[in-house]
């Protein structure tokens, strides 16, 4: 599953990630690297962006990007 | 950029000789909101603007170390960069120089700052930075916000560990900024140790974050009591659960922004009161003082006048740029640039033109640089095209008087229509980019947000009113020359008139000179009169028009313009009558008939909401867009939409009986 499905405050793993190359380096060069914890914190008004926590850090991601980040 | 001016000199200071006696360069360099601007601001005594958000610095800064920190050395802040393949044109530029392919800027050191809360990513562009085989320093920041997310960190062993220098630092406070010098300096006597375990870790983002991880673990530098998914921080937790609420989300938001315009009307009253009884009592001293003729009128009406009328306006422009201050550095720009993502793209704009479209608030040219930081062209220039629609200070005085005009002595009724003017010019800027989007210029592809929240800071007083007075000192110094040029230039033209039309005065000592009362000989007057029939459908005369035109100097130049145009000096105590009683009571020549009416009010306040009268912001659209098509096109299309809606306004309102 991707992170768009992932329960709120529940923790993931990302497996890999699914996209543009591009935009997906941008992510990893984020840290949203596979095989590390991540957990969606926050559904802004209209469910877009998600407010994703990762490595400490929290990061918006537009609900496009969220299913490029399989996770289990 | 082998220009021939530069190339003489440059080419001697640059030769090996002169090396030793050229003070020592240094750049600051990082992630977008590590901190950089501040610690630039501790080591320079400057006072660069910084704010709580990725992305606020744009451009290259330049400056030199305080003169107690020893042998002064040339610091250059460079902006934000999110990873060593440059995204967007101002990371591109940061790229430049540390790789050395900038034309004239060559560091010899490096100090690269890193947020402590986000240290793996942060230390992943650390690397990059260490790689370029000079001398580098972590300066490690937001220390006091690791506490918050129970963590404590080891600044030895984690130098030990990567092999480079690291001191903690708080730029705010100035905390550690002389520590910085101090083994910068060591740093770059020592021999450059390219082969640094910070130098060493891989290229590849998933290696890099695996092997910064590993070093961190085996150094123990640092201490978390939960693991890091779970609690970024829990005041930051808990404010975003509110902020960012499905149903509080957006109320909050616009009330943040009501709040934020209404209070500029509320808060400046009685230092409004207090600068214009300051400029009324030096213009009647000057008349007192100096001999009674042209030149004391001058200088009353002409520059006391005409410069005070506008200064009256000061006190609301601090007001705007200390609660812009405060709001950047909470942290809440970035929630408000996530909360209207959905919205603005569905426009074809971005979440992160947000924060672009505020800043226009203040002042639209940083506006126009700030949205440098939108990655995607498409979306970086429709934000550029609707950023001269947003209310900027030099804006509020003409509101400020237009309002007071409208409605006399209702301060609370007018600042909460100054605010809806603020709020409007959002939603008519994201309608015009709505529009443009869908007609004009085409998506090519879609962007991406992946943006981060940084973590919330109180902050703190000293710096929020140094950056809020030299924010405001910058504001004087741009208006400044041009109100008092033209004050004083439209007091000639509106007191002098052609020598034929002028009775000849008794004495003979003031040839030329009209009392102010034949105002409609003068030659602003023959100038006003050829554009009259232009301003007659907007319902005002050619004293209006003069204003209008010179406001294409800076709007603000309206509000003088008017001070002078509208003032009657019979008496000394018409000389204190109060610019707003004079367009109040003022008619259209031979005519008992009000030029300040509800309608024709309502009309200049539409005309100047929409059109560009800013040549400035002319020429930096110009040069971000690198053509005068855009520029030239922008100055056309908001001008003439403000003259004819405003002459639809005063049309429509008068079909209603509404004068």
């Amino acid at each position: 599953m991707s992170l768009v499905e992932a329960l709120k405050n529940r923790r993931y793993r990302i497996e890999r990630l699914e996209g543009p190359e591009e935009e997906c380096r941008r992510l990893l060069d984020l840290g949203l690297t596979p095989g590390e914890e991540t957990s969606v914190v926050q559904a802004v008004p209209f469910g877009d962006p998600l407010v994703v926590v990762v490595r400490g850090m929290r990061i918006a991601l537009r609900r496009r990007e969220a299913a490029w980040i399989k996770i289990h | 950029m082998a220009t021939l001016s530069a190339a003489p000199d440059e080419a001697e200071s640059e030769s090996k000789l002169d090396q030793k006696s050229k003070p020592l360069t240094a750049c600051l360099a990082g992630v977008p909101n590590a901190g950089k601007t501040a610690l630039m601001n501790a080591l320079t005594g400057g006072s660069f603007h910084t704010a709580n958000y990725p992305g606020v610095t744009v451009t290259i800064s330049r400056g030199r170390t305080r003169p107690e920190f020893g042998p002064e050395i040339a610091l250059i802040d460079l902006p934000g960069v999110h990873s060593a393949r440059a995204a967007s044109p101002e990371e591109e530029l940061s790229c430049q120089v540390l790789e050395d392919r900038h034309p004239s800027i060559h560091p010899d050191a490096i100090i690269s700052v890193i947020d402590a809360t986000q240290i793996e990513r942060h230390l992943k562009f650390a690397s990059f930075t260490a790689r370029r085989g000079k001398p580098v320093v972590l300066a490690l920041t937001m220390i006091d916000l690791l506490a918050r997310s129970g963590q404590s960190i080891n600044a030895s062993k984690l130098s030990e560990a990567l092999g480079v220098s690291v001191v903690c630092v708080d730029g705010r406070t100035g905390w550690g900024a002389e520590e910085v010098i101090s083994i910068l300096r060591r740093e770059v006597e020592k021999p450059a140790s390219p082969d640094s375990a910070l130098a060493r870790i891989s290229d590849d983002p998933v290696a890099a974050y695996r092997e910064i991880r590993e070093i961190i673990e085996r150094s123990g530098a640092i201490k978390k009591s939960r693991p890091l998914v779970v609690a970024a921080d829990s005041v930051t937790e808990r404010i975003d659960r509110i902020v960012l609420n499905r149903y509080l989300g957006f109320p909050i938001f616009f009330a943040v922004l009501v709040a934020l315009f209404a209070s500029i009307f509320w808060a400046a009253q009685p230092g409004m009161d207090f600068v214009e009884w300051g400029f009324a009592q030096t213009g009647a001293l000057a008349l007192r003082l100096l001999p009674e003729g042209a030149l004391s009128r001058f200088i009353a009406e002409g520059l006391i006048g005409g410069v005070g009328s506008v200064a009256v306006f000061f006190p609301q422009i601090i007001i705007l740029f200390f609660l812009m201050t405060l709001l950047e550095d909470s942290g809440y720009l970035a929630r408000g640039a996530a909360l209207v993502d959905r919205p603005l793209s569905h426009l074809g704009l971005h979440g992160r033109s947000f924060v672009p479209m505020l800043s226009g608030f203040a002042c639209a040219i940083p506006a126009v640089l700030a949205a440098r930081t939108i990655p995607q062209r498409r979306e970086r220039l429709l934000t550029i095209w609707i950023i001269p629609l947003m209310s900027c200070s030099a804006r509020l005085p003409v509101y400020a008087l237009l309002l007071a005009a409208l409605l006399p002595g209702k301060a609370g009724r007018a600042g909460l229509v100054l605010a809806g003017i603020y709020i409007s010019s959002l939603l008519v800027g994201a309608l015009t980019a709505g529009l443009i989007g869908r007609f004009i210029l085409r998506r090519e592809s879609s962007s991406m947000l992946a943006m981060e929240m940084p973590l919330y800071r109180k902050p703190l007083i000293k710096p929020t009113l140094r950056i809020t007075w030299s924010r405001s000192a910058a504001y004087l110094k741009k208006a400044g020359m041009p109100i008092i040029l033209i004050s004083a230039f439209l007091w000639l033209l509106s007191n002098f008139g052609p020598g034929a039309r002028q009775p000849v005065s008794e004495d003979g000592s003031q040839p030329g000179l009209v009392a102010a009362s034949d105002l409609d000989h003068s030659f602003a007057a023959g100038i006003g009169q050829t554009i009259e029939p232009a301003l007659k459908p907007m319902g005002v005369d050619w004293r209006v028009g003069v204003g209008l035109i010179s406001a294409f100097a800076a709007r603000e130049v309206f509000v003088s313009t008017m001070a002078i145009v509208f003032h009657v000096a019979d008496t000394e105590e018409n000389q204190q009558a109060g610019l707003l009683e004079n367009i109040r009571s003022a008619t259209f020549a031979g005519t008992s008939q009000r030029v300040f009416t509800t309608s024709s009010i309502l009309g200049l306040i539409v005309f100047f909401f929409f059109s560009l009268q800013c040549l400035s912001t002319v020429a930096v659209v110009r040069s971000e867009t690198g053509s005068w098509k855009m520029a030239g096109l922008q100055l056309l299309f908001y001008t003439g939409l403000g003259y004819l809606l405003s002459i639809a306004v005063v049309q429509s309102l008068r079909l209603f009986g509404v004068e």
